[in-house]
């Protein structure tokens, strides 16, 4: 669902898994904050992570058993971390390699020529 | 960085659960996630209020529930792929074992009716459910999914229908009747005026709606077919003659069969027999052998032996009771033996649903035609 600017969303919708799963297998843990501003900060801004995008997959990775949760209270309110599980480290393996593979694919495909600089 | 007051996070968190945000874990990481915005993007002394009403607006199109709807949504579809592969697995084995099950079925092999009953079994209570399913996740409007829960309904119902026919179950006409007006008058209409007023789905819907009539038209046909009235009213002749035949050579029997114990039994339940069915077809137990008596009210077609036959097993006892009986009288005469094989004596319990009422009153007469001659 609705992850946006720059690229269109049907080419990031099938993403947010392997980007949050890569995130999180670099930083140990995050919060859902956290990994959105990563996002922004290590793509200069070119993709931006919805919340409504976001949040769902979060929870739905958590009941698949890919990522455990911890949480702090922060004064009034509550920090969720999420860090991969032992299956979520072996998910995030999978994922990346699979869409390393998928994007020589389509280099291959579309016939894109490697930029110089 | 602004510095959130504990009434001010109060707030954000009653406005979340106020815009129907029920899932108490969601409402905890959005309120989380809305504060650090808030702390790491608003100035010092900015508007509170208005910053917040701006940033939550970016996290939906319409309205906030959408991030639990969505959340509920992966949640529930984390079988997705599991759903998909057992409805291929399930689709291919019920048209495996529906066309293979038809094939034996039309050869009279053994085991046509096993493959049938799972083929369409499978097919319609796993295959159509979650295709069912599985299809209104990727439907938009409520009125597609009206159209397609409405369709798998019917499916459901025509195959079983279907299934109890071809097995000679009770009630398989109604439920075929049944469906047909579910896709005539209710699925139809649905489907015909959502269709038409989408111009890219105009004449689809237009040829498809024509074609889905036409089909259900001839199924429509097919239920109906009735056997000629003449056929109707020859049959009924055919039948009175029978009894009249009968009435005649029992006059003439002598007293010693009359008297007989195990004569008077046979005789009896097979008259019983006779006139459950005649009661569910005419509503008179027991026809008259008077010609001119007969009338429109008399005709009935040949079918199933009918509710009053079945009604609480009574016609199926009466059967199996008839059936001992006629082995122990063939027992005592030997001279005079009651024909069994290939007939209504000779059959299973369980395979009466495949006799007609027509051909179960002939039978009866016959037998009792057998009694009447004996000379002992």
């Amino acid at each position: 669902m609705y992850v946006y600017i720059m690229y269109s969303s049907e080419l990031i919708k099938g993403t947010l898994k392997t980007i949050v799963l890569k995130l999180l297998s670099d930083n140990q843990k995050m919060y859902g904050y956290e990994i959105t501003q990563k996002v922004k900060e290590l793509t200069g801004d070119k993709i931006q992570i919805t919340e409504g995008a976001l949040y769902p997959s979060l929870h739905s990775l958590e009941a698949e058993g890919i990522l455990s949760t911890e949480t702090v209270n922060i004064g009034k309110r509550v920090r969720k971390y999420y860090s991969l599980t032992k299956k979520g480290k072996s998910t995030s393996r999978e994922k990346v390699s699979e869409f390393a593979d998928f994007m020589n694919t389509m280099k291959f495909l579309l016939d894109i020529k490697p930029q110089l600089g | 960085m602004y510095s959130l007051s504990e009434q001010q996070i109060d707030f954000i968190l009653r406005d979340i659960k106020s815009r129907g945000v029920e899932m108490e874990d969601l409402q905890v990481s959005l309120l989380d996630h809305i504060c650090c915005i808030i702390e790491c993007e608003l100035e010092p002394g900015g508007d509170f209020e208005s910053f917040y009403r701006k940033t939550v607006s970016r996290f939906f199109k319409k309205e906030l529930r959408e991030i639990e709807e969505e959340t509920i949504l992966l949640l529930t579809f984390k079988n997705y792929y599991a759903m998909k592969k057992t409805m291929i697995i399930t689709g291919g084995t019920s048209v495996v074992g529906f066309i293979a099950g038809s094939f034996f079925k039309i050869m009279h092999w053994p085991g046509a009716n096993v493959m049938l009953l799972l083929g369409i079994t499978i097919a319609s209570l796993v295959f159509l459910p979650l295709l069912f399913i599985l299809k209104t996740k990727e439907a938009n409007s409520t009125r597609d999914k009206i159209v397609l829960g409405v369709a798998t309904f019917f499916g459901m119902l025509i195959s079983l229908a279907t299934l109890f026919k071809v097995l000679h179950w009770p009630y398989a006409n109604n439920m075929w009747l049944i469906s047909l007006g579910i896709l005539f008058f209710i699925f139809l209409p649905i489907y015909f005026f959502s269709g038409i007023r989408n111009a890219e789905t105009k004449i689809n819907t237009i040829t498809s709606s024509m074609l889905i009539l036409f089909a259900g038209g001839l199924l429509f046909t097919l239920s109906n077919i009735r056997p000629s009235k003449q056929i109707v009213i020859n049959n009924l002749y055919a039948y009175v003659q029978s009894e009249d035949l009968l009435k005649r050579m029992q006059e003439r029997m002598s007293d010693s069969i009359k008297a007989d114990a195990l004569y008077s039994k046979i005789n009896a339940d097979c008259q019983k027999i006779k006139s459950l069915i005649l009661q569910d077809e005419t509503g008179i137990k027991a026809i008259s052998t008077k010609y001119e008596n007969l009338d429109e009210s008399m005709f009935f077609t040949e079918g199933g032996l009918g509710g009053e036959f079945y009604d609480k097993g009574e016609g199926a006892q009466l059967l199996s009771d008839l059936q001992a009986a006629v082995v122990k009288y063939n027992a005592s005469n030997s001279s005079a033996q009651i024909p069994v094989a290939y007939s209504v004596l000779d059959i299973d319990m369980s395979k009466i649903g495949q006799y007609t009422n027509l051909s179960v009153l002939n039978s009866m007469v016959r037998i009792q035609m057998f009694l009447a001659s004996a000379e002992k």
